[in-house]
């Protein structure tokens, strides 16, 4: 139609482009979006920023505070008494060697040679004879550890409670209520006196190492020959550690002479103690140790248990599923492994106690298993039961990121390989495998984060036993009690005094999963940017 | 399979290496070209991926030792018919010929017992985008022959030679035989691809488009090639390329919605076609 007709008629078209204000607060319906998305990303940072800082906070305070108990541990005396205590311990470890060949002359007797168990007996009168007379010779140094014990320990003692005390007057005092700080008594320790009792020993000490100096190089002359013929490899093995065992005394006597309980403990022992420290030992009459090395050891079994377990089935599941399965294998077996992860972990760990940890303690009775490493197991409850459950945990992580992996790996790589003649599992292993190589890895890296963190599960069915396991043995160890750091945390955190060295102690051991997560992170994200690459 | 063994005859007087011509041209008025006894034998095939039929009653006989040229619109199913030729299909899954077979020197490739590696060892594959290996150019070239379990080093090292010389690549990367192989050009990707692929000495050599992705240098280069190859292999390529269909090949085929409208010398599709269909496509009216 005509425009010139109408324009008069009709009012004229508006050009309105301009946005309707729909405001909050002053702000449009967009802006409150974006305060919305970028207030709660901030309050995330935010969030993440103050446990950071709280776990540093109340974790770096352990240092100077174990430096103090270290150095508590030299002033009163405990230090001392240790060198002396270290000597009678390792001759305990022989006396059990002795004991330990009696066993099996014993069995060797009524088994092989078909004696009775009174014969047999009879027979090592002689070798019990010599036994009883080495245990007997330590004796002096032992009621001298004993006495000795007892006088640091007082020593301590009477220092924590002038700490409390001295604690207690500075409470008052900042309450105001001077008169009655003022009461309380405080007499500080003196400590070159009150140890001066102990160095008094010294000589009776180095008089009586001469003589078991020469009491076992007597009794090395003696051991008895060996109750069968099987066992003379073992008597000569313990001739040679008596012999080991007497050379170590001048050592422990240089030490003990140029020990000096003024000479203040550096703060890197206060480190070093944590770090390399083989001893947790906490509430203890004698000396509180916190070294993480039995936590981490007790964590690293578990975890390659768990990863031993797992990598082979994680990544064999995500192989089959992405390049073999059909597509109904597929759309069942990926949810029923995720489905694993549904599990909560409280209830994994019920099974593990209640079921797997009695079906391996069973297992491991069956005669024909017995020639396994550590079987049969003594615990229900241990590193291998709780590396089982863990491996089930990895499973649906490694799974999940190696099927990814193998995802990415282009189509084109396994067409052409398909396309020069080779078979399925050429091509798998050849060609997608290695591409997909540093996607796995990094999904195993991933997994083992996980199973380090993982808490419940450990809790309840690692056995809970602070000691560095025994790995003379090999394999064994790995049957035996073990306790973990995330176990730690857990266990103790509840019971101990807020601010006290236990409570910090536990911090630490906080940080340091910390770290070691964020470790494992990013060593698994640098191997996957650096695989992104290299497929481009 | 029974087919006999691959035997390079070189005829000398056929050795011609003819670069970019501008017209379409009959190959140099080779009478053979009209009795070359077929080696590959399409008859009536149908192709399904699923329920969809792609190809519908195909018959075609490739000649021995020629380059046939598949040309069509795209989806007219090129790149399916060639993917039959070495089974790469049965990767997909759902797929199934739903009637005809192929034979190639008169062995049925979709019979029951025939071993698909060994069809795949026959028949090589160069692909439209060029996919080495992420490994390096040594390796690429050795995968097929380590597959067949050849370890012997002198013998990897003489064909990793003769297949780069081969393919027009030796020159080139002679002194980096062990970086990788995608840290080359990729018109040397493609090349390395096609080497790859002669290095397991196939009879035929299928390419899906294998220039696309390349300027027409590289183009000119790997065409080149073909013309080389031909003399040994049989070489059967999809191209979009009119000009590349009427420099190259021998024969070719002209496809549309899944159907073969015309197969014939290429001299007569680019000059005097029989179909109206592939006069309008060949001369850009339609496609
Ligand atoms: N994997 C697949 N699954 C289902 N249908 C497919 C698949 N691949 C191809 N098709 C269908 O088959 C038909 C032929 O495809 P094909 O790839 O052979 O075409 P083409 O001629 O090679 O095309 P182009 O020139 O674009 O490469 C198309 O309709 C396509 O949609
Ligand atoms: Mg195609």
């Amino acid at each position: 139609m005509p425009p010139e007709t109408n324009s008069a008629a009709l009012p004229s078209p508006t050009f309105n482009i301009v946005k309707r204000r729909l405001s909050f607060f002053g702000l449009t319906l967009d802006e409150c979006i974006q305060v919305f998305f970028g207030g709660n990303a901030f309050v995330a940072v935010v969030i993440l920023g103050l446990i950071t800082y709280f776990l540093f906070r109340e974790g770096a305070e352990f240092f100077g505070q174990n430096r103090q108990n270290l150095t508590v541990y030299r002033q009163a005396g405990l230090e001392y008494v240790d060198f002396m205590r270290r000597q009678e311990q390792a001759h305990t470890a022989l006396t059990r060697d002795l004991f330990e060949l009696r066993m099996r002359a014993v069995s060797d007797m009524t088994t092989r040679q078909g004696l009775t168990l009174a014969e047999a007996n009879q027979r090592l009168a002689s070798f019990d004879d010599y036994a009883g007379r080495f245990d007997d010779a330590i004796g002096p140094l032992r009621g001298m550890v004993a006495d000795l014990t007892e006088v640091a320990t007082a020593i301590k003692t009477k220092f924590n409670i002038n700490q409390d005390k001295l604690e207690e007057r500075e409470q008052l005092q900042s309450a105001g209520r001077t008169v009655e700080a003022n009461a309380v008594k405080v007499e500080p320790v003196d400590f070159a006196s009150e140890i001066a009792p102990i160095l008094a020993t010294r000589d009776a000490y180095l008089e009586n190492n001469r003589v078991l100096a020469a009491e076992f190089a007597k009794l090395v002359e003696q051991v008895p020959a060996a109750p069968t013929p099987k066992l003379q490899g073992a008597v000569e093995r313990f001739k040679v550690k008596v012999k080991a065992y007497v050379a170590t005394f001048p050592s422990i006597e240089a030490e003990m002479a140029a020990w000096d309980f003024r000479k203040s403990v550096p703060l890197w022992k206060a480190f070093s103690a944590f770090i390399f420290g083989r001893q947790w030992l906490t509430a203890s009459f004698w000396q509180d140790w916190y070294g993480v090395v039995p936590l981490f050891v007790g964590s690293l079994m578990v975890s390659m248990v768990a990863l031993f377990l797992a990598i082979p089935l994680g990544v064999g599941a995500a192989v089959y599923v992405n390049q073999i399965a059909s597509l109904r294998e597929q759309r069942f077996i990926k949810p029923c492994i995720e489905f694993i992860s549904a599990f909560p972990s409280v209830v994994l760990g019920f099974f593990g106690i209640a079921v797997l940890g009695e079906a391996l303690r069973a297992l491991s009775q069956v005669t024909w298993l017995q020639w396994l490493p550590g079987f049969p197991i003594a615990e229900r409850l241990n590193a291998l039961t709780a590396g089982c459950l863990l491996g089930l945990i990895a499973i649906p992580t490694i799974f999940t990121l190696a099927e990814d992996a193998l995802q990415n790996v282009p189509r084109a790589f396994k067409e052409a390989s398909y396309a020069l003649g080779a078979t399925r599992l050429q091509t798998i292993t050849k060609i997608v495998v290695p591409a997909g190589l540093s996607g796995i890895i990094s999904a195993i890296l991933l997994g083992l984060g996980r199973v380090i963190g993982e808490t419940m599960v450990v809790l309840l069915c690692a056995g809970n036993r602070i000691a560095i396991p025994d790995f003379t043995e090999g394999l064994s160890a790995f049957v035996q009690p073990v306790h973990t750091m995330t176990g730690i945390v857990a266990q103790e955190m509840g019971e101990v005094v807020r601010g006290g060295i236990h409570y910090r102690a536990l911090f630490v051991v906080g940080i340091f999963l910390f770290f070691l997560s964020l470790g494992i992170n990013f060593l698994a994200q640098k191997i996957v940017r650096r695989y992104r690459i290299s497929i481009g | 399979m029974s087919a006999p063994t691959f035997s390079a005859s070189m005829d000398p007087s056929t050795k011609s290496i003819r670069t970019t011509s501008p017209s379409p041209t009959a190959p140099e008025g080779k009478p053979s070209a009209a009795v070359a006894p077929t080696l590959i034998d399409i008859e009536n095939l149908d192709f399904h991926y699923g329920a969809t039929k792609a190809l519908h009653g195909i018959t075609l006989k490739v000649p021995d030792r020629q380059v046939t040229a598949f040309i069509g619109p795209s989806g007219c199913g090129k790149s399916t018919l060639l993917r039959c030729l070495n089974r790469m299909n049965d990767l997909i899954d759902g797929t199934r010929i739903g009637a005809g077979s192929i034979k190639i020197r008169g062995v049925d490739i979709y019979q029951r017992d025939v071993d698909v590696i060994e069809l795949r060892k026959r028949v090589g594959m160069v692909f439209q985008k060029s996919n080495p290996f992420p490994k390096s150019i040594y390796e690429n070239i050795t995968y097929g022959l380590r597959l067949q379990g050849i370890k012997d080093k002198g013998r990897l090292d003489e064909v990793v030679e003769k297949s780069l010389r081969g393919a027009a690549l030796w020159d080139e990367v002679k002194d980096r035989l062990h970086a990788s192989g995608l840290g080359l050009s990729g018109g040397q990707q493609q090349r390395l691809c096609i080497a790859r692929t002669i290095a397991v000495e196939p009879e035929i050599i299928l390419m899906d488009e294998p220039c696309s992705a390349l300027d027409p240098i590289a183009t000119a280069k790997v065409e080149e090639l073909i013309h080389e190859l031909k003399l040994k292999y049989t070489i059967v390529i999809v191209t979009h390329n009119m000009q590349q269909a009427a420099r190259c090949s021998d024969k070719t085929a002209f496809f549309y919605l899944g159907k073969l409208v015309e197969f014939a010398p290429t001299r007569t599709i680019f000059m005097n076609p029989e179909n109206p269909q592939t006069e309008a496509y060949v001369s850009g009216r339609f496609g």
